[in-house]
């Protein structure tokens, strides 16, 4: 297996999601940038572009955020299995739930919250940048978006359940229907 | 990616007795600029006085969503820019705006940006920061999808 430790500055912005499918996220957590229309970039960009035009932010730092993102978010996942020890034990958590309102409508888990632009505001707005909150989504890939983008603004103790709500009917409770998308 | 000590304890001064914060009566000019879905909007009022047959800043006031960086940025860039001309603030850096606070970490730069840009929204309304036409699907979009019309949610089968 081959090992890069260095990201061409010229790549585009689409060949480096490619390559590098957590780039975004560690964009956004680093520097903030790729989260919401006002910071985007477009996918013709180079990263060199995107980092001179974002302040001039130090290329040799950029590279390395994105080359260790795969680890930051190995570092932020919860099994299923720790996030149910932890509910049976009686712990309040704030589990979010980030998928569409048709799927939530489908199955959900009775001790998670569905993700509303609301809620959103009242994290972003009023919840301490201490607090610990795990969010979920199908297969756990929507759900490193969001801890990214919290992440992004300030919220230090993200995690993400890892595999999802499919994950959670595998291994901990089956009657949680398991689904596809079709 | 830790944000220095020193810097967050200037920030939270600067948050806790924000200056001129809220709405201008009868501001010359107004900007606003970044995305209330992203917790970064800024607006800033600006207001000019007359001195020796040229026009200055006499009062700038700003509301901030979201973002204490750039609460704080936006209260020290409004105290700096008072007295200047439109033309000496138009080439103020995010850099400049936010001296008083210190270097800002990389994380935090868009934030004087922010400042930079809703004070040239408010100065100079037809020159606009160079954007991407055309954005890649952003975070925002991409966590926040909803399930496609052309998609069907099929449960599985129970297993035995």
């Amino acid at each position: 297996m081959s090992v890069t430790n260095t990201i061409d500055p010229n790549i585009s912005m689409k060949a480096l999601l490619e390559e590098y499918p957590g780039a975004q996220r560690a964009l956004f957590r680093a520097y903030h940038i790729g989260g919401c229309s006002s910071c985007g970039f477009a996918p013709t960009e180079t990263l060199g572009a995107v980092c001179e035009r974002n302040g001039q932010l130090p290329m040799d730092e950029v590279i390395q955020t994105i080359l260790a993102a795969h680890e930051a978010e190995a570092k932020i996942q919860i099994s299923p299995s720790e996030v149910a020890r932890r509910i049976n034990a009686g712990e309040q958590l704030p589990l979010i739930d980030v998928r569409s309102r048709e799927e939530w409508d489908t199955v959900h888990l009775e001790e998670s919250t569905f993700l509303t632009q609301e809620l959103m505001h009242e994290i972003l707005s009023s919840w301490p940048k201490d607090r610990e909150c795990i969010f979920l989504c199908h297969h756990g890939v929507r759900s490193l978006d969001a801890a990214s983008f919290f992440a992004g603004h300030g919220f230090q103790n993200v995690r993400v359940m890892s595999g999802g709500i499919d994950a959670w009917s595998v291994e901990i409770d089956p009657d949680v229907r398991r689904y596809h998308l079709e | 990616m830790s944000v220095p000590e020193d810097f967050s304890k200037r920030v939270e001064d600067a948050v806790k007795h924000p200056k001129n914060i809220g709405e201008l009566e009868n501001a010359d000019a107004i900007g606003t600029v970044g995305s209330a879905d992203c917790g970064d909007m800024l607006r800033m009022w600006v207001k000019f006085r007359d001195v020796d047959g040229g026009r200055v800043i006499d009062k700038a006031t700003f509301q901030s969503f979201g973002c204490e960086t750039a609460i704080a940025v936006a209260s020290v860039a409004t105290e700096l820019i008072s007295g200047k001309t439109v033309e000496e603030v138009l080439t103020m850096s995010g850099e400049e705006l936010s001296a008083p606070l210190g270097p800002l970490p990389p994380l935090k730069i868009h934030c004087a940006q922010l400042v930079e840009e809703a004070l040239r929204s408010a100065l100079a309304p037809d020159i606009q920061p160079e954007r991407p036409r055309e954005v890649a699907p952003t975070l925002l979009q991409q966590f926040q999808s909803t399930t496609k019309k052309s998609q069907k949610i099929v449960l599985d089968a129970l297993n035995e």
